[in-house]
């Protein structure tokens, strides 16, 4: 193993690359820019100036610019492009692009090796949850006494769109990308992901679509909320294109990512690791996946009619030219409710696997676990229009879909029932993965409580639209997800760099959370009850006292979260050493060395068996 | 470990969730009609009912779960550093699976039957002579006609004890038609009319407020409603400058 170790470090740089070794994230922004520039200049000389939609049309052709020249700069199509003129990659590329040998700089480049990939997944997760979260404070200071002195209402209703969209691409990519890419092939067996260029392909094209997003911001902004829905994204500057070429280049990226993990899955695996040995992380990650692909299309879709109705004049969703807003919301909740879950879903899957390992058990009843998974998926398909239960479309609907979203209870109930199964009788490792996850436990049946208050029709006809709302999907999301993926963090954080995250701090940071999350957003549940409606720039003095609360509560979480971020990097050359396998689990990741050398194994493993035998040794002997 | 211990740790375990169930029972009870906006119609007092209800079926369950995880917290916590050793390989309980399957599709059953029950209640008309109000949203003032009458204000005025036939549309962006004291909500949206129900039966002021982000002045999107006698209603009516 160690000789492995050195080699891998001591490994010289290939000989190939060819042009990668000239290409980095540097030249992306270049190629980026100077393309946007291009088709900007060109749309600008060669479009109608007169045409209503001009503006658009231009901005349109900008941003598609951005990414083609990003993805060109960032060497996305060189291989391809080799490969049709006949001079396909050597082996020597191969390794070049997977990032043999190149030290740091490799985080920085198109490099193929998944366990970079995941690496950079980290970082892109942390720099949109910091952009994300400096929007939060910011709208909470607005937000900490009633009227408008921190900012003026536009800026503040862009705050909102911006802060509401980041945080969504944080969270889909918060445990899949990290985990999913890094821990996930090698848990299967796998020496790389099915797909390696596609798997870079997914990262550097989500970011390319952040960099588009966080633009808006000096464009004239999003101003009309994250789910900017007609007719009053009809309204919005030029940022409303920004915006939806965006999400079209960053549903390319989940499609690609989705189908890359799903063939990873289903055809990697090493001898031996049948379906119904696989970690059940994997399980978390591959359902997430098909969801996203069943999803997220529809978000493409919505996105790409939106940016013809504003360039091309058509009107799918204008009311007054025959279309109807009614369709946009379908089409956009189609995606939105689902994607609640490609978010949630891996969180569960590595919380169940944590759950087993930390209290040294076998995960209690894996069958109801998958099945449990799997049926939340399934109904997640079923459910969209309670996100339309006060919009008047269709109220002979509701009865059907109130059902479908009450029997999500169901499903969901069971995770409950495999994390508390799992953690029963055992003996419970009470180390930084383990404290997050009961902090899990304690905000996951909040947010579940109260979505059943919002399932409930003549309920949600009081609740929806308001602040309760808000406290309900920041339970689900801040609450639940965020505290699996930092419990998943700091489990696998010993497999990236060698060390264990910073005990101390870890703890600090998970009770100025815990506490925070409760203090805000139950504060914000009152709010809702109350009677203040989502989405306020100011508020009538009856809201004073929760709002004041809700974000002195914010600013906790925020601390909480810069503790976090101060472990992270302290910990990455200075904490504990950890070895290869800290916690003494089972599963593959923890059977290679750390950091895992390219390609993981030197020889495939055989599987005999799954990765919680724990206790059964005993038995057999 | 004999197993009396284990039924007297088991003991406490219950204990917590009683505790926490009566908790839970109480907050359901009164935290609603402590916090929630004063009721001032026959849809709210469902509204307040069907969140105390909910509450309460909930509590136990939380309660379960809060319990069984504080148990496993003080019970089974591996003291010291070193690595624990292993626990018992119990990989399936089918009893146990059955059990919470079966108890938790009896209150999603449960919770189903309410809610459609309450729907029915909640949405139907009773249709004995409802005053009829034309409701339209534009950036970012609510207007109020009443059919019949050519009056047409910034103010609601509703007569007290008599159903309401709310007919909700907008002109520029759509916006939400809610008065938080009576539980009724519904989007007011461009080229259709939307419709819902209530029967105001408490005298006094009340906010309408905007629950669509309609843009720059969403957040001051606030019209005041007020509830009145039939006889202060139609004078109401009738002081009002009669527009063609």
């Amino acid at each position: 193993m160690t000789t492995t170790l050195e080699q891998a470090k001591t490994a010289a740089i290939p000989q190939g690359g060819g042009l990668h070794r000239r290409l980095n994230m540097a030249t992306a922004m270049i190629g980026g820019i100077v393309f946007a520039w291009l088709f900007w200049y060109l749309a600008h000389h060669f479009l109608d100036a007169t045409s209503r939609t001009y503006s658009d049309q231009v901005a349109a052709s900008l941003t598609i610019g951005w990414i083609v020249g990003f993805w060109l700069g960032i060497g996305a199509f060189v291989a391809p492009l080799r490969w049709l003129i006949g001079r396909d990659n050597t082996r020597a590329d191969d390794l070049y692009l997977a990032g043999q040998g190149q030290g740091t700089s490799r985080y920085w480049k198109f490099t193929t090796d998944h366990k970079v990939v995941g690496v950079q997944y980290i970082i892109m997760t942390m720099v949109l949850l910091g952009a994300g979260g400096i929007l939060a404070m910011a709208i909470r200071t607005e937000l900490i006494v009633p009227g408008n002195h921190f900012v003026n209402q536009q800026v503040y209703n862009g705050f909102i769109a911006v802060h509401g969209m980041l945080m969504i691409l944080a969270l889909i990519v918060m445990v899949a990308g990290p985990w999913g890419n890094f821990v996930m092939p090698i848990m299967c067996g796998a020496r790389d992901m099915a797909f390696p260029r596609l798997n870079a392909l997914s990262l550097w094209t989500l970011v390319g679509a952040a960099g588009l997003l966080l633009t808006t911001l000096a464009v004239g902004s999003l101003t009309m909320g994250w789910v900017v829905l007609a007719p009053i994204a009809d309204q919005a500057g030029v940022g409303m294109d920004f915006f939806a070429m965006a999400i079209i280049v960053f549903t390319v990226s989940t499609t690609v990512a989705g189908v890359n993990t799903i063939c990873t899955i289903l055809t990697m695996r090493t001898k031996g690791m049948t379906l119904a040995r696989l970690p059940i992380f994997v399980w978390g990650v591959m359902i997430a996946a098909a969801l996203g692909i069943y999803a997220f299309p529809f978000f493409s879709l919505v996105e790409a009619q939106t940016l013809m109705d504003r360039t091309f004049s058509t009107s799918f969703f204008v009311a007054n030219a025959g279309g109807t807003g009614w369709l946009q919301a379908n089409l956009f909740w189609l995606m939105g409710h689902p994607e609640v879950y490609v978010i949630l879903l891996p969180a569960v899957g590595a919380l169940f696997e944590i759950a087993a390992v930390m209290s040294r058990k076998p995960v209690f009843s894996y069958r109801t676990a998958v099945a449990g998974m799997t049926g939340l998926a399934g109904l997640s398909i079923l459910v969209w229009a309670h996100h339309m239960f006060t919009t008047g479309w269709a109220p002979t609907l509701g009865g059907p879909f109130m059902l479908t979203t009450e029997l999500i209870s169901i499903p969901t109930g069971l995770f409950f029932l495999v994390l508390i199964g799992t953690l029963w009788r055992g003996n419970i490792w009470m180390k930084l993965p383990t404290i997050w996850m009961f902090g899990f436990i304690a905000n996951f049946i909040i947010a579940g409580v109260t979505g059943i208050y919002l399932s409930d029709i003549p309920l949600d006809d009081q609740l929806h639209g308001t602040m309760f709302v808000t406290a309900h999907f920041h339970y689900v999301f801040v609450g639940s997800v965020l505290f699996g993926a930092v419990s998943a963090l700091a489990f696998w954080y010993p497999k990236v760099t060698g060390r264990f995250l910073n005990e101390f701090m870890g703890r600090i940071s998970f009770w100025l959370t815990f506490i925070g999350v409760q203090v805000t957003f139950l504060a914000m549940f009152a709010s809702g009850l109350r009677g203040m409606p989502r989405r306020y720039s100011s508020y009538a003095f009856i809201f004073e006292h929760t709002n004041f609360m809700t974000t002195i509560g914010a600013y906790t979480i925020m601390a909480g979260m810069l503790v976090l971020l101060g472990a992270v990097i302290t910990s990455w050359n200075k904490g504990e050493p950890a070895g290869p396998n800290p916690w003494h689990a089972n599963s593959l990741e923890w059977m290679v060395p750390t950091p895992p050398p390219l390609e993981n194994f030197e020889v495939l493993p055989v599987i005999t068996e799954d990765p919680y035998n724990y206790g059964e040794e005993l038995v057999r002997s | 470990m004999s197993t009396s211990t284990n039924k007297k740790s088991l003991k406490g375990m219950l204990w917590t969730w009683a505790a926490l169930t009566v908790v839970g029972v109480i907050i359901g009870l009164y935290a609603p009609a402590w916090i929630m906006p004063k009721s001032m119609s026959n849809n709210m007092h469902l509204t307040i009912l069907t969140m105390v209800v909910f509450t309460v079926a909930a509590a136990p369950v939380a309660a379960g779960v809060y319990a069984s995880a504080l148990f496993a917290l003080a019970r089974w916590t591996h003291k010291g550093d070193d690595v624990p050793s292993a626990g018992p390989a119990v990989r399936e309980n089918a009893m146990v699976v059955t059990t919470w399957l079966v108890v938790s599709t009896i209150l999603t059953v449960f919770l189903l039957i309410w809610g459609l029950g309450a729907l029915a209640v909640d949405n139907g008309s009773t249709g004995k002579n409802p005053l009829v109000v034309d409701v339209t949203g534009q950036q970012w003032v609510w207007s109020f006609s009443y059919p019949g009458t050519h009056v047409s204000s910034p103010d609601l005025y509703l007569p007290l004890n008599r159903e309401v036939e709310f007919r909700v549309t907008a002109l520029d962006v759509t916006h939400g038609f809610w008065i938080a004291n009576m539980g009724v909500q519904v989007d007011a949206n461009v080229g259709t009319i939307t419709t819902i129900h209530t029967t105001p039966d408490k005298l006094g002021v009340f906010d309408i407020r905007c629950t669509q982000f309609c843009g720059l002045n969403h957040a001051f999107m606030v019209t005041v409603g007020h509830v009145v006698t039939a006889q202060q209603f139609t004078s109401w009516l009738a002081s009002q400058p009669q527009r063609a």
